[in-house]
């Protein structure tokens, strides 16, 4: 029984950096249609930004950890403003082939500028001390991501509800056409989407970089991330953490009973399980657009 | 009719200009040996591309000292990203268009696969794949010579050590699934059978996952109090790390490839302190053995030179000294020792039959020994068995634990 | 002064001239209707305006100002609101919410400023309970109440329709485009919206700007029409003199004609 609670907890931490990428990728899937496979790298740049702001320049950790979710806000709205605006008559496959593109480009980027090598990122917190409840354990630094997800979901949560921005991004990710015909500049609206999205993910990298940072980091959190998206709908902010946070879970709860072999596949399982059941995803709303 | 002419003259011209050199061998010429290498450059396994770039400044070392026998090295070494497909088409490229005499290193398992073929047929020398792997020595091959120690022999001195030495009772294994990984786990488990142990775990570790909190867990519930470590440097430190915050503490122990000691204790903040690991380089041992010694220890006269000199003067600015790009040194240090006794005759057939030779050669890495060809006996081919363990400390440096260990070849089918 | 003036618009899809050079003017105040069979090109009329299409030729002024080719957004900030023919509303919102966006022109409080001031008292409060005050007014006038705050997505045909138009008015448009305000409603319904359009005219004074098909409402409310036949205006004037025109006539009810002749 211990070591079920120890794996639901492990997992719903591990949980916790899959459902800030999802929060990212749906956000962009509704304003820009596309899975953003880009979403990884969109957050490693800043990271690394981050890093050399420390190491090159002598400024603050916190200081560059804001200067880094800043670059994040610029670079999504560049990449959305200077690539993914101007792909004419976009089809759904040119779009993820964009980002799939952007991917290498920026992954590349990476690699050339800051080189293979691993390296750490300074943290005011250590990556490997941790909370002891009875024969129950939880990283001080899991318990961080956690809380730092919630509430980056809450402040989105308020965002859309209650500003004026968050509303028209809802209006032109439910309706272009309509918000624009409403004052709503739905360009602009989806340029800072994507720099929120970049400036989310890269709350996550900048939470997984104090244990290890190298160009590879952000992959496996991005797919992980879009198979939660997948499971929760891709067009649902709740359920995008939801999803991501049953991702986590199963995976921890395969490898510790079943089969550790796949426990890094099992969430695209878990994918077509929940798409065989419920096609359109555990918290999908569908608006049908009449013709 | 006049074409015909002009075509048959240049031909002609073509036959007596590669004649003129008066060698027949390819990829070499009066000045100048054409060596072939592939390495990651970008990709997630791009942290070993330093083997390539020691391998580099090694060549343009000796090219800066006259070369060898009034002839230039030119090394030719392509970024294959660790994917099989892009190594084949880089290596039919470079031999078919440009001509190399021989390859050396050549990091990965599964890339060097994709080429062995290819080589084997051709019938070019193949010098130090840049992975430890029973692939290139069962069977032998003509062409073939290994530099790199087989996981197998890391896994014996591990479990030696840590049954014999340290008494530990119960011994588990991660490993990596891949050949190397598998290496690791199959060694372990004829050591243990050997002892009458049993295996206390073995858990795999999928290549790309960044999630060790089921692996740790799983460690920590096996209550092993030792623990193998045959994965990548990052798995590495995060299985370490999560074990601290798990409060589970055993010795860790680390195959070669985690053992560069100043890396390993940067990127786990310091845990790495205490953990042993194989090693087959860069330390002088002898009467040294027990003493604190970093692997910058001036006193290995042959590693400090090439501290000095290969990396001082002929390494990228922002290039760390460390295991890999050694490593990429004494991967082609018996090809070029194999070059120099050659003498300026220098033919594929004659380099092969130096290097069966070679006996106890000694360059940073252990001794190396070949032998005459024998398709039963994986041997003649094997180049270096010689490991020894030492345990990384606090500062980066590590204590030397044994004198180098020659261990046994364990055949596995495979 | 130019309330709104339409001058030689064309706008060519390809080789097809969708429309071919027309020219009308609205005075302040007026219901101006367009009408023409299927095709006409009545709502790439609309887009043209709204600036969801660039025109190829010709200039909108709206207000002694040449709106062509402004953006959609640009065009509602100069205070030209529309409806559609087939209801475009945020169907996952309800109708508050709907209607609320309408006010988006009217809302000034960036993120930071809504972020950082809480409470009724502050500017972005005030705001809000304005703006509130004003959607509300609209859902009176349009009897929305019991929808309030209902998923539009589920509400039936006609409320929707109602919905888009309190959209349109709580921007304060001061022309307000209608498209179809009738299409697939019965006779009752038609009446009601009959005389919505005509309270937007007195209570608000709003001008507007209307496609139909129902020629009984359209000579009902209008005060001028223009016809289009295949993008061309083909008349203009007062119903009376429009429907007797016999162009109109011939292209308007050629259908019927042609059936009658090719009769037995």
């Amino acid at each position: 029984m211990i070591d079920f609670i120890q794996m639901v907890i492990s997992g719903i931490a591990v949980g916790s950096s899959y459902a800030l990428m999802a929060l990212g990728m749906v956000l962009i899937y509704k304003a820009s249609e596309v899975p953003n496979f880009v979403q990884g790298e969109m957050a490693l740049l800043p990271v690394f930004i981050a890093y050399m702001m420390i190491y090159s320049y002598g400024y603050s950790v916190f200081i560059a950890f804001f200067g880094a979710l800043f670059f994040a806000m610029i670079l999504g709205c560049f990449l959305e403003f200077a690539v993914v605006r101007r792909a004419k008559n976009p089809n759904i496959l040119g779009l993820i082939i964009v980002t799939i593109g952007l991917e290498m480009i920026l992954l590349g980027l990476v690699s050339w500028k800051f080189g293979a090598d691993q390296r750490i990122m300074p943290f005011p917190i250590s990556s490997y001390s941790s909370v002891m409840i009875g024969d129950l354990y939880i990283s001080t630094m899991d318990l961080v991501t956690l809380f730092v997800a919630l509430a980056i979901m809450i402040v989105l949560f308020l965002f859309f509800r209650f500003s004026k921005f968050g509303v028209a991004m809802k209006a032109t990710q439910q309706n272009p056409t309509a918000a624009r015909l409403m004052g709503i500049r739905t360009n602009r609206v989806k340029m800072v989407t994507w720099g929120i999205s970049a400036t989310v993910g890269t709350v996550s990298g900048l939470l997984l970089a104090p244990v290890i940072m190298e160009p590879y980091m952000m992959w496996n959190p991005m797919l992980k991330g879009f198979a939660g998206a997948v499971v929760g709908g891709m067009t649902s902010l709740p359920g995008a953490v939801f999803g991501a946070y049953i991702v986590g879970v199963v995976e921890h709860l395969f490898g510790g009973y079943v089969s550790m072999d796949f426990k890094a596949v099992v969430a695209f399982a878990v994918i077509v399980i929940v798409l065989c059941v419920k096609p359109s995803g555990l918290f999908a709303r569908h608006y049908v657009k009449k013709v | 009719m006049k074409k015909t002419l002009f075509a048959v003259l240049f031909g002609a011209l073509v036959v007596f200009g590669m004649l003129s050199t008066g060698y027949c061998e390819i990829g070499v010429t009066d000045t100048e040996i054409h060596i072939g290498q592939w390495s990651p450059q970008s990709g997630p396994a791009a942290a070993w591309g330093a083997v390539a770039r020691g391998t580099d400044a090694y060549f343009k070392w000796i090219n800066a000292n006259g070369g060898i026998h009034g002839r230039k090295l030119v090394h030719h070494y392509f970024d294959d990203g660790y994917n099989p497909a892009r190594t084949i088409a880089g290596v039919k490229q470079l031999q078919e268009q440009r001509g190399m005499f021989a390859w050396v290193g050549g990091v990965g398992t599964a890339p060097g696969l994709a080429v062995k073929e290819y080589l084997m047929q051709k019938k070019i020398p193949w010098i130090g794949p840049a992975a430890g792997s029973w692939h290139w020595v069962t069977p032998p091959q003509k062409y073939l010579f290994n530099v790199y120690p087989l996981y197998l022999g890391d896994a014996q001195l591990l479990v030696e050590h840590a049954a014999k030495k340290m008494g530990k009772k119960s011994i588990a294994v991660v490993y990596q699934e891949d050949d190397y990984g598998e290496q690791g786990l199959a060694g372990t488990k004829h050591m243990l059978e050997k002892y009458n142990m049993e295996l206390a775990a073995a858990v795999p570790v999928a290549m790309g996952d960044s999630d060790m909190r089921p692996h740790a867990m799983r460690l920590s519930r096996s209550n092993a109090d030792a623990v193998l470590l045959f994965i990548s440097p990052v798995a590495a430190s995060r299985i370490i790390g999560i074990g601290k915050a798990m409060n589970y503490a055993p010795q860790w122990m680390s195959s070669s490839t985690c053992g560069d000691c100043p890396l390993m204790i940067d990127i786990t903040q310091g845990l790495y302190e205490g953990v042993i690991t194989s090693s087959f380089g860069m330390l002088e041992t002898g009467e040294k053995v027990g003493d604190l010694q970093h692997i910058n220890d001036p006193k290995h006269k042959l590693v400090a030179e090439y501290k000095k000199d290969v990396y001082g003067k002929f390494a990228a600015r922002d290039e760390r000294w460390g295991y890999t790009f050694v490593v990429g040194i004494g991967l082609a240090e018996p090809l070029v020792e194999a070059i120099k006794r050659a003498g300026r005759d220098l033919t594929r057939e004659r380099l092969v039959e130096e290097l069966e030779k070679m006996e106890n050669f000694r360059g940073v890495l252990g001794r190396i020994t070949y032998g005459p060809l024998d398709p039963n006996n994986p041997l003649t081919r094997i180049g270096q068995q010689e490991l020894f363990l030492h345990q990384c400390t606090a500062d980066g440096g590590s204590r030397i634990l044994t004198n180098w260990i020659e261990t046994e070849y364990i055949p596995m089918g495979h | 002064m130019t309330f709104f003036a339409v001058e030689d618009l064309s706008m060519t899809f390809g080789g097809l001239k969708a429309l071919d050079k027309v020219s009308f003017e609205i005075t302040r105040g007026e219901i101006f209707a367009v009408i023409g069979p299927n095709g006409a090109g009545k709502t790439t009329l609309f887009n043209c305006i709204n600036g969801i299409y660039p025109p190829t030729g010709g200039d909108i002024v709206f207000k002694n100002n040449n709106i062509r080719g402004l953006k959609p957004d640009r065009v509602a900030k100069a205070g030209i609101a529309r409806t559609f023919q087939n209801i475009e509303l945020f169907s996952n919102m309800n109708t508050m919410e709907n209607i609320m966006i309408g006010r988006h022109l009217f809302m000034k409080t960036g993120l930071l400023r809504g972020g950082l001031m809480w409470g009724r008292r502050s500017f972005a409060g005030k705001e809000e309970i304005e703006n509130r005050r004003k959607v509300e007014q609209i859902i009176d006038l349009l009897e929305l109440q019991t929808f309030r705050s209902k998923f539009v997505g589920g509400l039936p045909y006609g409320i929707q329709k109602k919905i888009e138009l309190g959209r349109a008015l709580a921007a304060e448009p001061e022309l307000l485009l209608l498209d179809e305000p009738c299409a697939g409603m019965n006779a009752e319904e038609k009446q009601d919206v009959v005389f919505w359009i005509k309270d937007i005219q007195d209570e608000l004074g709003i001008t507007i700007l209307l496609i139909e098909h129902d020629m009984n409402m359209v000579m009902d409310i209008s005060n001028r029409i223009l016809v289009l036949n295949f993008g061309r205006p083909i008349a203009m004037g007062v119903p009376d003199e429009v429907s007797v025109h016999p162009e109109v006539l011939k292209a308007y009810l050629g259908e019927d004609d042609a059936d009658d002749a090719s009769g037995p």
